[in-house]
């Protein structure tokens, strides 16, 4: 491998790394609140975390790192499926404690993330339902369980097609952030969307 | 076996002559009323150790001296004050006057003897009141039984007085993350000699033994999603017992051994299935809306109760092994999870939830009565010994969750340090 070729890489890479580390919503990242039901127009923004991990795919697609909107257009995605689940293009949905129920602002990120869908109609994903730590270990997964296929049922009444979805419950196995207090249970009271075919 | 024969008696020990018929109907005394004080037995040196190897039989008394310390119903008196005692044969009557005013209510005596490999172990338990002997026993086996041995005889000591065996060769299945993964492990039940049994690298949940310790069933994600695997530790064996859709989740065996309930289920639910412990076709036995999981079933194997959330909350159930009879057990309590049905099919343990924090209790099936008992930190995952006196559970009250048992005197010990450990599950033995 050259040295030019090395440098362009280099290059490349932290373009990559900028480009996409904002869209990151990295599992291990500590992010905002999310938004409390009834606030309906707030998102959240999850804050980068290891941006700069990001690895280089041969071809990624520039644009739709750019402007994720493009993208959506074009139907361009980047070719490998860590990429697509690094930019984030599906946004996952926050429950309330002990509750499986869709908040207003879940509903509204998922009629986004319905659009998005029935634009990717080839997309396939899983659905990971997630707890926080305070319920037992056993309860918490069969509550990990609803959440996931609470999204998946409102999903499918939106029109993504059932076949594209899976679901899976990592109860408290897997928390995206380990604090021990409300800011990290509500980042762990989650569906989180994995695209496993583009 | 030869026992005495023992009538219940507060202070007073009131004591018929020690019976040589094996047949003879078994009377324990019983001491694991509240209050009530240890029996005091005064250990003797064993001086007669012909032809024994001398390593094994110092641990084989070792052994049996922690085990002995370690109960609730037996206290062991101190070697400083056995010293007192001055040995003379030749006077029996003197000998168990001045063990009795050290303390001693019993003594127990012996000798150990070996060729070879072998080893053999006498012992008489003498009643210092009457000077009868309320127990004899002959063991023999290789010198590397000695601990084995050890524990045996413990056992039988506590069965004695309790009429239900001691814990000492009992086991403690356990989920703990000690070496970065949910791994399942395996400890005596002080948490000594603790055991890696699985290396998935995955998410191990839920362990739950085979009523004869030959098997556990578990959850795992080792295949993606969750699923029960029956596990034959002894030979590392491992097969797919149920991948329902759903969490596949808790599983608990019948008393038989035969079956197994656990949690699963489609579109977001989650019920209570039973399937062949050899495997076959899960049979779906609770239809509630909303989340059904965590079944044990009673000692007889009638009932299974289990925890479910239709009237909101998370409150225990109770239902007959079919699914029928339906009904609320625990109505105080704003959580209620994990049951785990006593042996003696009286009481279930659960968790509860005080002020935002677990906490064990214990419901009274006889009279409905609640029993919590408090300790500091979050409290949770209780499970019954063997023998129904004393239970595990989990606690994070140092730091990291750990296993901690605790006697019904309300005296809890840490048994595990590394990691976090969490799920014990205790059986008698493992085969």
């Amino acid at each position: 491998m050259s040295g030019l070729w090395n440098n362009k890489l280099l290059v490349f890479a932290l373009f990559v790394a900028v480009a996409f580390g904002p869209a990151c919503a990295h599992r291990k990242a500590v992010v905002a609140p999310e938004p409390q039901a009834g606030a309906e127009t707030e998102k959240p923004a999850p804050q980068p975390a290891e941006g700069g991990t990001t690895t280089v795919s041969p071809e990624p697609s520039i644009s739709a790192a750019e402007n994720p909107e493009s993208a959506i257009r074009a139907g361009e995605l980047p070719a490998n499926l860590e990429e697509i689940n690094k930019a984030g293009y599906l946004k996952d949905v926050f429950f309330d404690t002990d509750k499986a129920d869709l908040r207003p602002d879940a509903r509204d990120l998922l009629a986004a993330d319905a659009i998005w869908l029935k634009n990717h109609s080839s997309v396939k994903f899983l659905l990971e339902g997630h707890c926080d730590e305070r319920n037992t270990e056993e309860y918490n997964l069969a509550l990990g369980w609803r959440r996931a296929n609470a999204v998946k049922s409102y999903l499918a009444s939106l029109g993504v097609g059932a076949d594209s979805i899976s679901t899976i419950s990592y109860g408290e196995e897997k928390p995206f952030a380990t604090c021990h207090n409300e800011s990290c249970w509500s980042q762990n009271r989650r569906a989180h969307f994995v695209v496993t075919a583009r | 076996m030869r026992r005495g024969l023992f009538v219940i008696g507060a202070c007073a020990i009131a004591f018929a002559a020690a019976d040589s018929t094996p047949a003879q109907e078994e009377v324990y005394l019983k001491v694991t009323s509240p209050g009530l004080s240890r029996v005091m037995i005064a250990m003797a040196e064993f001086p007669s150790r012909q032809g024994a190897d001398p390593g094994a039989a110092s641990t084989l008394l070792a052994t049996l001296r922690k085990d002995l310390d370690d109960t609730a119903v037996v206290g062991l008196i101190s070697p400083e004050n056995a010293r007192l005692v001055v040995v003379d044969p030749n006077n029996p009557n003197l000998m168990r006057q001045r063990w009795r005013s050290v303390g001693a209510q019993f003594l127990l005596d012996g000798s150990i003897a070996g060729a070879g490999n072998q080893l053999v172990l006498e012992v008489r338990l003498w009643d210092l009141t009457s000077g009868e002997v309320a127990y004899s026993r002959r063991f023999q086996g290789t010198v590397n039984l000695a601990t084995t041995m050890a524990h045996s005889l413990a056992n039988e000591l506590v069965h004695l007085f309790t009429g239900k065996p001691g814990p000492f060769l009992s086991r403690i299945a356990f989920v703990s993350d000690r070496s970065g993964n949910k791994e399942l492990w395996v400890m005596r039940w002080d948490g000594s000699e603790p055991q890696q049994l699985t290396s998935h690298r995955s998410i191990a949940l839920s362990p739950a033994w085979s009523p004869d310790g030959q098997l556990l069933a578990f959850t795992s994600f080792l295949r993606g999603s969750p699923q029960l695997f029956i596990f034959r530790p002894k030979e590392g064996y491992l097969k797919a017992l149920s991948s329902l859709p759903g969490v596949n989740s808790s599983p608990n065996f019948s008393p038989d051994g035969k079956l197994v309930a656990f949690a699963a289920g489609e579109g977001g639910e989650t019920d209570i299935f039973v399937v062949p412990a050899e495997g076959g076709s899960p049979v779906r036995v609770t239809h509630t809306r909303g989340i059904s999981t965590q079944p044990a079933w009673s000692p007889s194997g009638r009932q299974i109760v289990f925890t479910s959330s239709v009237g909101g909350s998370p409150q225990l159930y109770v239902m007959d092994a079919e699914g029928t009879n339906v009904r609320r057990l625990t109505f105080e309590d704003k959580y209620a999870d994990e049951a785990s049905w006593a042996p003696d099919g009286v009481k279930i343990a659960y968790t509860t939830l005080v002020d935002d924090r677990f906490q064990i209790a214990t419901l009274d099936l006889r009279n409905n009565t609640r029993t919590l008992i408090p300790g500091p930190g979050n409290n949770e995952s209780p499970c019954w010994s063997p023998d129904g006196t004393v239970l595990a559970f989990v606690s994070n009250r140092t730091g990291a969750k750990q296993i901690f048992i605790t006697d019904q005197i309300g005296r809890p010990r840490q048994i595990t340090t590394e990691g976090n450990n969490i799920q014990p599950a205790w059986v008698a033995l493992v085969q």
